[in-house]
């Protein structure tokens, strides 16, 4: 046992040594630290399991904040799945309201989730501190490569004529995001949205097996994380719910308005700390976020990822989601599912 | 080139001496990691990200990103050899995908054959991993292919089919097995549910809509439980410690674990490819299968050497089989591979269809430097085998209190919180009090793993086919499996019915 022991701590002083020399290297090269906060390793949360878009954010913040110095402490990224991100959004309201070094990426389900009536979650972007948003993505109508649908429109008159023929499916449950951006088109092309089936998968990873498994005919996911497997010949991207076309890899496709849909979604993602979190801790990450946000490395991560940037400070944030909650709201209300 | 070619590659930058010495490091780690009971393969790898990100800074962004995913992967393999450690000797699991191991592995150790079970679970691991390499080698493009295939339909049908060889891990009255397994998948239904975002049993308690953990339930049923029979029984007084007999397996032992290695192997890494099925389920099924398949089922659970070789076996070579989706499709299988995705991604490379086109030096060099890590694992596990077996000559009195000491901790490092401490304890009077009634707890564990995945894809699967159960039967793979499931079930029942004589776990 003692033994045991020794040969553990041993194999721990050397991870925590390892870990040692790379913040005090890193140290040399950052010359802002702040002395009190942070004084260890910060976690920053997606909401979903690994692979969608809230989980590529975090990682690329993590990423970016790490190797430009910017932050020294390591950063860690957490996937907590589940309901559609309620599950974690109970868990960070309640449990780590006062925890300076749990933060969260999050999207529109913020919002979504505490004004839906099923599966509501009783906290929403109140119940955090919004820091910045970062990133603007949108929504994408995607379908397997041999598939017969070959413009949104094919989708939306083959829902109409049998909704029950065509299978919908996104990486989050009914009534959040990716069933939104699945149903906004057809709800404005006349069809009863409550009719549209939908399949809700653990995150968008899981989504995009279940359209190449041929489990399910249409997916909606972000338009950030498709470009691969549309690159490697897998899928067809019919539509994105941009206001104009998108640059770079889905420069080709149109948008929901081309196809005769006016309507567009914009899936904005943002940053939020705890609602209790303390003022040296929301100045660190004011700042810190800021300046990465005009940072070189970050317009290269946004730019590998097909992000579009779209910076806002903690308290044009703020503004910002008060009109986005009420835009949802209404949304809800026309599709009957408010709260 | 040929696959062969890109193999030798592969190993070429596996041979660079960094890499050695990565691969070594990660799997020294990955030991660790698996025999302490409160750090999970995912959390160590995960910890260790930043730490490879700084040590590869100076390198090219390729050979950086092999060298990192070499040392993590080897954190992750080498966290399933390390995790069947303190099943064995403390009734602990350290992971819970090794959960099922303490059933034949912690009996072995009380009767003094901790080294064989100890032996065995290392080579079993060795052969597993090399099984499931050789399968991603050869077989990665054709499985990642069934992989798709997998849908609800085909996960609800595996799942059943596990749920019907529970019996497997019956005691001595399979009513009580019955009982338990659905007492499990009661207990798998709190927490909001994934499917509509409902809260369920939750009581308006934040801290249930998460659910129960897996691991505190396992540990608490398994670890403390033992614990308390032990106190309250008083039956291993002093001067009863079984000693060690020898270190190594007898050549009987290696007989018996032969093919239950090879099984097991072969078991695991099919289930490993599928993504959210996992090394925990492959050991369960294991298990089950290589009770099924014994010609004496009746010595499973009282220290069988199959029980242990066949499920370590595949929860190692799951760990395998989880990188073909990962590596092939981009899609993570598990927490951990979900995680070193992250650290791909980290290094600018998208694992998915493009990836062994667009960096084959990254896939091929982490393929062939599995082959070292694994050879290292069974080098550096065989001499610690003694070490380790020298755990359960520690008097009683010792024993006991760190044994509870690891089970908070651990579960307490996994959970962070208080409410996971009280249903540790909980789970361990429940224990106690269960198994000293004959109520066997493997499978209320493996019910709670089920479940969810159960509901879920059963409602996923009728959402597909407006409410239609023809879809199970009209899917070939999910048929197959269906009639696995009632062959299962029923043949014992007919050669029963037939006065055949054999062996059964029903109550006598």
């Amino acid at each position: 046992m003692l033994k045991k022991m020794i040969s553990v701590s041993l194999a721990s002083i050397l991870a925590v040594g390892l870990a040692a020399c790379s913040s005090e290297e890193n140290s040399q090269a950052s010359t802002n630290g702040s002395p009190d906060y942070p004084e260890r390793g910060l976690t920053i949360v997606a909401p979903s399991g690994a692979g969608g878009g809230w989980d590529l954010t975090a990682r690329s913040i993590a990423k970016t904040m790490n190797n430009s110095g910017l932050i020294e402490e390591p950063i860690m990224v957490e996937n907590k799945p589940g309901g559609g991100g309620a599950v974690y959004m109970a868990e960070y309201a309640t449990k780590e309201v006062d925890n300076d070094y749990m933060l969260m990426v999050k999207s529109p389900p913020i919002l979504i989730n505490n004004s839906k009536a099923e599966g509501n979650s009783p906290y929403g972007y109140k119940d955090t501190t919004p820091l910045a948003q970062l990133t603007r993505d949108y929504g994408a109508i995607v379908v397997r490569a041999d598939s017969e649908f070959q413009t949104l429109t094919d989708v939306l008159d083959a829902v109409k004529a049998d909704p029950t023929a065509v299978t919908f499916a996104g990486g989050s449950a009914p009534g959040s995001m990716d069933h939104l951006v699945g149903i906004l088109p057809a709800f404005e092309y006349g069809i009863d949205p409550k009719s549209v089936k939908y399949v809700s998968y653990d995150g968008g990873g899981e989504a995009v097996a279940a359209l190449l498994g041929d489990n399910a005919d249409v997916i909606a996911t972000d338009a950030s994380t498709i470009g691969e497997y549309m690159k490697s010949g897998d899928v067809r991207v019919l539509a994105v719910s941009a206001p104009e076309r998108l640059e770079g890899e889905l420069s080709e496709i149109p948008t929901f308005k081309e196809e005769g849909i006016d309507t567009e979604f914009t899936i904005w993602r943002g940053i939020f700390g705890p609602k209790n979190m303390t003022d040296s801790a929301y100045k660190y990450w004011s700042e810190k976020l800021e300046e990465m946000s005009a940072s070189e490395e970050w317009q290269q991560e946004l730019e590998q990822n097909g992000w579009q940037s779209e910076y806002k400070n903690g308290e044009d944030f703020e503004k910002y989601l008060q009109n986005q909650e009420e835009l949802i709201v209404e949304l809800l209300t026309a599709l009957d599912m408010q709260k | 080139m040929s696959t062969l070619q890109f193999l030798m590659d592969g190993f070429s930058i596996a041979f660079q001496w960094q890499n050695i010495l990565f691969a070594f490091v990660g799997v020294l780690i990955g030991t660790a990691v698996g025999v302490l009971p409160g750090i999970g393969p995912m959390s160590g790898v995960a910890l260790l990200i930043p730490v490879t990100a700084t040590i590869t800074s100076g390198m090219p962004t390729e050979a950086a990103a092999a060298s990192s995913i070499i040392l993590l992967a080897g954190v992750y393999y080498g966290a399933m050899y390390g995790g069947s450690t303190t099943s064995i000797l403390l009734n602990t699991p350290g992971e819970s995908s090794s959960v099922v191991t303490t059933l034949d592995g912690y009996q072995m150790a009380r009767q003094g054959r901790a080294g064989a079970a100890l032996s065995i679970a290392a080579i079993g691991s060795f052969a597993a991993g090399i099984v499931s390499l050789i399968g991603l080698v050869l077989l990665a493009e054709p499985l990642s292919n069934i992989a798709l295939q997998f849908g609800p339909a085909e996960y609800f049908s595996l799942m059943l089919l596990g749920l019907a060889a529970v019996s497997g891990l019956a005691g001595k009255s399979m009513t009580k097995a019955l009982m338990m397994t659905v007492f499990g998948l009661m207990l798998g239904t709190i927490g909001i549910d994934a499917v509509s975002g409902i809260a369920r049993f939750t009581y308006d308690l934040p801290i249930l809509y998460s659910g129960l953990e897996f691991l505190t339930i396992a540990v608490g049923l398994f670890a403390l439980g033992e614990v308390f029979k032990t106190i309250l029984e008083r039956e291993h007084e002093d001067g009863t410690i079984a000693k060690i007999g020898r270190i190594l397996p007898t050549k009987q032992d290696l007989k018996d674990s032969a093919k239950p290695i090879m099984r097991g192997s072969l078991l695991g890494f099919f289930i490993g490819v599928l993504p959210g099925a996992g090394a925990t389920l492959a050991s369960f099924f294991s298990y089950i299968a290589e009770k099924k398949f014994s010609k004496t089922p009746e010595k499973f659970g009282t220290g069988a050497i199959a029980g242990v070789a066949g499920p370590e076996s595949a929860n190692n070579a799951a760990s395998g089989g989880a990188m073909i989706p990962l590596l092939t499709l981009g899609i993570p299988g598990s927490g951990t591979t979900a995680i070193l995705m992250g650290a791909l991604i980290m290094y600018n490379i998208q694992p998915g269809p493009l990836l062994f086109d667009d960096h084959p030096e990254v896939a091929w060099g982490l393929i062939a430097s599995m082959f070292v890590g694994n050879l290292m694992l069974l080098i550096l596990n065989m001499p610690l085998v003694k070490v380790f077996a020298k755990i359960i000559e520690t008097p009683k009195k010792y024993l006991l209190p760190i044994i509870i000491a690891i089970s908070f901790f651990g579960v307490y490092a996994v959970q962070y919180t208080t409410f996971d401490l009280f249903l540790l304890l909980a789970c361990g009077i429940l224990g106690y009090l269960l198994v000293k009634n004959d109520f066997p707890v493997a499978p209320l564990v493996l019910a709670l793993v089920l479940g969810p995945m159960i509901e879920n894809n059963l409602r996923r699967a009728l959402t597909i086919s407006n409410g239609d159960f023809m879809i199970f039967f009209t899917k070939p793979l999910s048929l197959i499996l269906l009639i696995a499931a009632a062959a299962w079930l029923l043949i014992p029942l007919l050669l029963k019915f037939k006065g055949r004589t054999i062996v059964l776990n029903e109550e006598d």
